[in-house]
């Protein structure tokens, strides 16, 4: 892999260089984007290591189901789902280092603070921000609504990286802890995710993943990229050049569903500025086949319609990797577009694995 | 060699004062290939918790806490080292310096830069060129610009010398137009700046022409404020260039620690509680004496 994709990446952390984490897990929880083309075959879109959110709404939507439609259950044979918490507890009491385990959120005002709530509620871990964490000798607390400082063992962290320690990332941060990242280098408390992962999720290492399982543990990859481009390669650029039309082109340090760009969707002009700027940028950008994948119905407006879909999977990793036996199916509200993130205006259901 | 006996101090007045202060301090020299930290004295007052630790750059940190008010915190260090041991650092392998090779917030070029660049375009395009070639340098040889035998084991430090001196006679020495944020795009635009100025432009330069280069912090022999240059890296060892005063480092300079570009080694950082106005004072005396 060219030594650039690391270092100009824009999730590459210089801080996290040589600090290795507790039992040495980086991606405690992966949340990875999949999709079913029409010849049924699954391919891995994209890969989240920092901060995957989602799992807390499959698992509501379950227990609501379940209430209001018992015998559907009873009937349907159903993977349970409701053992996530169970997984996510045994996630964070493998890399615990001692005391309790919290779970950090930017706040009430935050769009996922629902699920920050709700999985804290059902791990039993405790839910708290920023000023209620502090680092004294070398040690992480907790102060509890009694004022008592408790040690904390292990945090799973639902801020990004840039904002944890204001010591060691972004100086402007008021809802890190200043020195976190100075005991985690220690080896005083475990953080979930791993601070630096960001380079992973980087769309330009997607590139190079199914090479690695190639390279470091000699197997064939069993779910398939979506055919990708770089047109950092020249002869990618030339494919890219020539296949315009056919490619979704997407900005690597993007996410969410932002800086992605169909070439047959470009006006002329924009698709002039946009191949200029390819030329400039090469590094910035990949481009993949659109795969044309399989629509599921949902309920609208008292019918079903079809619409475009994917599937984030859950996959933890505690002592050995365990992979939710559920997932968040997200859709995408609009007839015409690809796009399914939420916060773009997408939808989501539950998912349901069949046990037989 | 020299025997340099070293002081160090920072301080910061609070009006009114703060509290629950937490601070991250970089200002400890460390004992390498190149100088031998002989004794060392470390203050930090007030404090009500202490710790140290080496950041991912390898340089040493401590940091702390002080929870009561205060109107004043300081660091004092004072120690002795012996300088000039060697005329280079051994470094890493090139695959494990990559990083040092790419442009920063600090050191993106822009078009002044890339202009002034052009002066050194054919060197620049022998030394990309030569890049995967890693010979080593007799370990005796003293830095001899002027001998052939230098220019060609050692490509990317004799270019990096060519540009210091490019720089230092295009580049004027003044102080306070320029500030800690300044980048080096705005110094080289400006044409006046400080060390840290000229230090991040000659990384930018570097970096054009694809050498791995580091942001360096220390101390000069006499009284100042603390002092920064640069590292090449050239033949699998670290030569370092102190820009400001257009030479090759020897044995009046004391480092304390080194990273991509200013922000990597900011002396003192710190976050509190208080609305405040904060003054802060360095000051940095290096003087020959006390032999070791």
């Amino acid at each position: 892999m060219p030594e650039e994709f690391i270092y100009a990446s824009s999730g590459y952390l210089a801080q996290c260089e040589g600090v290795m984490p507790p039992k040495g897990v980086y991606a405690h929880i992966a949340g990875i984007d999949l999709v079913q083309g029409r010849d049924k075959e699954w391919y891995i879109l994209e890969d989240n290591l920092r901060v995957p959110s989602g799992a807390s709404y499959p698992m509501i939507a379950r227990e609501l189901c379940r209430r209001s439609s018992p015998l559907t259950f009873q009937k349907t044979h159903i993977e349970d789902n409701r053992n996530y918490a169970e997984l996510l507890r045994k996630t964070m009491d493998y890399v615990n280092t001692g005391g309790h385990t919290v779970i950090l959120t930017p706040g009430r005002y935050n769009s996922a603070y629902f699920e920050h709530s709700y999985l804290a509620e059902k791990t039993g871990a405790h839910l708290v921000t920023g000023s209620e964490l502090l680092v004294e000798n070398d040690h992480l607390y907790f102060i509890d609504y009694s004022g008592r400082k408790e040690p904390v063992g292990a945090v799973y962290r639902r801020i990004s990286d840039e904002y944890l320690d204001p010591m060691n990332f972004y100086e402007g941060s008021l809802i890190g802890i200043p020195h976190l990242y100075d005991i985690f280098r220690k080896g005083n408390v475990a953080l979930l995710n791993a601070p630096g992962n960001g380079v992973a999720d980087d769309k330009g290492i997607y590139y190079f993943v199914p090479k690695m399982i190639k390279y470091y543990l000699g197997e064939e990859p069993i779910l398939h990229n979506a055919p990708t481009y770089l047109p950092l390669y020249k002869e990618d650029m030339d494919y890219v050049l020539e296949h315009f039309d056919d490619l979704v082109l997407k900005d690597v340090a993007e996410a969410g569903g932002y800086g992605v760009q169909f070439g047959n969707k470009m006006t002329r002009q924009e698709k002039e500025d946009f191949i200029a700027l390819l030329k400039r940028e090469p590094r910035r950008f990949i481009a993949q086949e659109v795969i044309d994948f399989l629509d599921i119905d949902i309920f609208e407006n008292g019918e079903c319609v079809p619409r475009k879909a994917d599937l984030r999977a859950f996959v933890l990793m505690g002592e050995e990797p365990m992979v939710w036996k559920s997932g968040l199916t997200r859709f995408s509200r609009n007839p015409d577009s690809f796009i399914v993130n939420s916060s773009q205006g997408g939808g989501f259901k539950d998912t349901w694995v069949l046990s037989r | 060699m020299k025997d340099l006996l070293f002081e160090y101090d920072m301080q910061l007045d609070f009006a009114p004062p703060v509290e629950e202060h937490r601070f991250t301090l970089k200002c400890i020299p460390q004992t390498d290939e190149r100088q031998l930290i002989n004794r060392l004295d470390v203050e930090v007052y007030p404090k009500e918790f202490l710790s140290a630790d080496k950041d991912s750059f390898g340089n040493h940190s401590i940091y702390g806490y002080t929870k009561g008010k205060h109107d004043r915190f300081f660091a004092r260090v004072r120690g002795q080292a012996r300088t000039g041991l060697a005329p280079f650092l051994p470094a890493k392998p090139e695959h494990q310096v990559g990083l040092f090779k790419y442009q920063t917030d600090y050191t993106r070029p822009g078009p002044a830069i890339l202009k002034f660049a052009e002066r050194f375009e054919g060197a620049m395009a022998e030394c990309q060129k030569d890049h995967a070639k890693n010979i080593l340098f007799d370990d005796s040889a003293a830095l001899n610009v002027e001998d052939d035998g230098f220019r060609s084991h050692l490509p990317e430090a004799a270019l990096a010398i060519t540009m210091m001196h490019g720089l230092y006679e295009n580049f004027s020495y003044v102080q306070g137009v320029t500030d800690v944020n300044t980048t080096a795009e705005q110094a080289m635009a400006l044409g006046r700046g400080v060390c840290q100025d000229y230090s991040h432009i000659l990384l930018s330069l570097c970096r054009l022409a694809w050498i791995p280069c580091r942001y360096v912090v220390g101390m000069l022999i006499g009284e100042g404020l603390s002092h920064a240059w640069v590292e090449v890296y050239s033949g699998g060892r670290w030569y370092a260039l102190d820009p400001t005063n257009n030479l090759i480092v020897d044995d009046a300079h004391i480092k304390i620690s080194a990273g991509r570009d200013y922000h990597d080694c900011i002396v003192s950082q710190g976050v509190f509680v208080g609305r405040t106005t904060q003054t802060q004072t360095v000051a940095v005396r290096v003087r020959e004496g006390g032999e070791i």
